[in-house]
């Protein structure tokens, strides 16, 4: 009867086991993390004032040397497509669960885990530069947390005037004098979110950005780690090359319009059509 | 089982007829505004047609708009900038706001809104409802947020009754307190100057200077300032002195075309004589010095006005034909909107 018992235990011990180890190797859902690296071509940026030492500096394809002071970026709209296929939406629709805002001078920034990503292997990686004009709307009852984090007074990445949020805010300084620079990028359209049709006037600063992944990532047991560079190289030398002078400078400003933004929102995040990546590229994939 | 079906469907009568008088009770008791329409007047905004002003909807967004803990400090409220006794203008160059900061442009007047198809100097307002959150969260106006309006307001049990009263129950979203300003705007119709009483053959009738003034106006006025509204809701450039703020781009700010760059709506010029000064940041302290700047000229651009690059960047204007369209300007005045 003792030894009955003692299978018993024995067995039962060993199920539990079992089933614990199971739940380890084969979850349903794990994390992917996102890694911005922001570079000048290859060099990642170290920022810096007017006189800084430090600062990464770059020479554009005009003969231009700049370097930047402030990098900001928000990214959203975070899809990841399965090798047959299947589009895995991450909190699309919800700026608190799914998006954020990049910031070079806070490391912090620079990673963002995708939480519960479904088992699987992935191929390609899709986000938003900026934010999709549907919900693009300084809406602080429906996303209270970006709300706060985008509109913190040393993030201040929202353009109140136009009741939506700053996509880009880059500045630094250009040329032999150390001259100041500052871009910043957002939509203006007006009109019902998601239908261009409907979309009487405005700007549409928001980028769809599609990268094929390097490797495969698998999210089983494992957490990959997705590094991905943007090189703000192709800011002032991407599909138009552009100089800095007083007059553009300041972007949007007096002299520079939204036009001007337009190339400088092309140049970093693709015109949307041909152009699906603009400076974006995924440098590496970890399977850990 | 024949009872409890029974049962059930006298339940459901009760219910939906309970919930008829309810929906029923609330129409009669905040019954549609019906806006009274000057005959001449352009066609009313698609949006008010969605946000019909009631009795209480207005009332509400009446005090609304003299809130002033929709600001930060509780100092500010729409009509600390949008004063009823100068057209719902302020008499400064620039807004003044919170902590005395001063803002981007002159403030605009407040009347006919109903009427308008572009809200704001760049037009990048198309629907009155979007328009009062951006004085609540600009640094330079309220400095505040929707959630902090809302929680201060929530706690005032006026508030809470007049929300009931307007939109059948209290609870105060961000929603119907945009909804609720909006239909208080539409509500401030001018339409009772002089101008309008001798257009309606009311019995009065213009002096000699007055007549003449309409006369030079109308050949060198009223290719931009047209219709019963006085502008043609058309954004220009008219060549003013530049804004030395380096964030002014104008209407190009919006719509990313290089030909807006530096293009301003064309205001209206009813009750201009209570909306000095004038121009996008106040440059002109009276209507006198803005004519004499277009008889003198104006500043030289690429996408500068077509019609003041055909008569050479200016609108010559004699000293009598200056003080002759003034008085005319003048009639455009409405006592009865003044103060409201």
């Amino acid at each position: 009867m003792k030894k009955l018992t003692n299978y018993l235990i024995l067995s039962a011990v060993s199920l539990i086991m079992i089933s614990c180890s199971k739940n380890d190797n084969n979850p349903v859902a794990n994390n992917i993390s996102l890694h911005f690296n922001n570079t000048f071509k290859n060099n990642t940026i170290v920022l810096g004032g007017a006189e800084s030492t430090d600062a990464t500096v770059t020479t554009s394809e005009k003969d231009q040397a700049h370097h930047l002071s402030e990098l900001k970026y928000v990214v959203s709209n975070i899809r990841l497509v399965k090798t047959d296929g299947t589009e895995i939406p991450y909190n699309v629709n919800d700026l608190d669960k799914g998006a954020t805002v990049v910031n070079q001078s806070k490391q912090a920034s620079l990673d963002y885990v995708l939480t519960n990503i479904p088992v699987g292997e992935y191929r390609q990686l899709k986000f938003g530069l900026g934010v999709k004009q549907e919900i693009n709307t300084l809406d602080q009852v429906r996303f209270p947390l970006f709300y706060a984090a985008a509109g913190a007074n040393d993030t201040d990445m929202m353009w109140q005037w136009a009741t939506g949020y700053r996509f880009t805010k880059i500045e630094g300084f250009y040329g032999g004098e150390n001259n100041a620079f500052q871009v910043h990028t957002g939509s203006t359209l007006n009109g019902e979110g998601g239908k261009p049709e409907t979309y009487t006037q405005g700007v549409d600063a928001y980028r769809d950005i599609t990268l094929d992944l390097t490797t495969t990532a698998v999210v089983g047991s494992n957490t990959p780690k997705i590094t991905i560079k943007a090189d703000f190289d192709k800011l002032l030398s991407g599909k138009t090359k552009v100089i800095l002078t007083s007059k553009n400078a300041t972007t949007p400003s007096l002299h520079s319009s939204m036009a001007a933004m337009e190339v400088f929102v092309n140049n970093i995040g693709g015109d949307g059509k041909e152009d699906k990546s603009g400076m974006f590229s995924v440098e590496r994939v970890e399977n850990n | 089982m024949k009872k409890v079906i029974c049962v059930l469907s006298v339940l459901l009568i009760v219910l939906s007829c309970s919930k008829r008088d309810i929906n029923e009770s609330i129409k009669e008791d905040n019954p549609e505004i019906s806006l009274e329409i000057p005959a001449e007047f352009s066609a009313l905004n698609g949006s008010v047609v969605q946000n019909r002003p009631t009795k209480y909807g207005v009332e509400l967004g009446e005090k609304l708009f003299n809130e002033k803990r929709f600001s930060g400090n509780n100092t500010i409220s729409c009509a600390s900038c949008h004063n009823p006794s100068l057209a719902f203008s302020d008499g400064k160059q620039q807004a003044v706001g919170i902590y005395g900061r001063v803002g981007l442009r002159n403030t605009p007047a407040i009347q006919n809104m109903a009427f308008m198809k572009f809200y704001n100097w760049d037009g990048n307002i198309l629907q009155l409802e979007k328009q009062p959150l951006v004085p609540i969260i600009t640094h330079e106006e309220m400095n505040s947020s929707i959630l902090e309006v809302i929680g201060k307001i929530a706690v005032d049990t006026d508030y809470k009754k007049l929300f009931q009263k307007a939109f059948g129950d209290a609870s105060i979203t961000a929603d119907r307190i945009y909804r609720s300003i909006a239909q208080y705007e539409y509500t401030l119709i001018s339409a009772n100057s002089k101008y309008d009483r001798v257009k309606r053959n009311e019995g009065e009738r213009f002096t000699a200077e007055e007549e003449r003034g309409y006369t030079t106006f109308k050949s060198k006025c009223a290719s931009c300032h047209s219709t019963a509204l006085f502008t043609d809701q058309s954004f220009r450039n008219v060549g003013f002195p530049l804004n030395p703020n380096s964030e002014e781009v104008g209407r190009g700010r919006v719509t990313g075309r290089i030909e807006d760059q530096m293009a301003f709506r064309v205001p209206s010029l009813r009750n201009a004589m209570y909306t000095a000064p004038y121009g996008s940041f106040g440059q002109f302290p009276t209507l006198r010095s803005v004519l004499d700047y277009f008889d003198k000229g104006v500043l030289a651009a690429e996408n500068l006005d077509p019609i003041l690059k055909e008569n050479g960047n200016r609108i010559p204007l004699s000293e009598q034909e200056q003080q002759d369209i003034i008085a005319f300007i003048e009639t455009l005045s409405d006592p009865t909107f003044i103060g409201r």
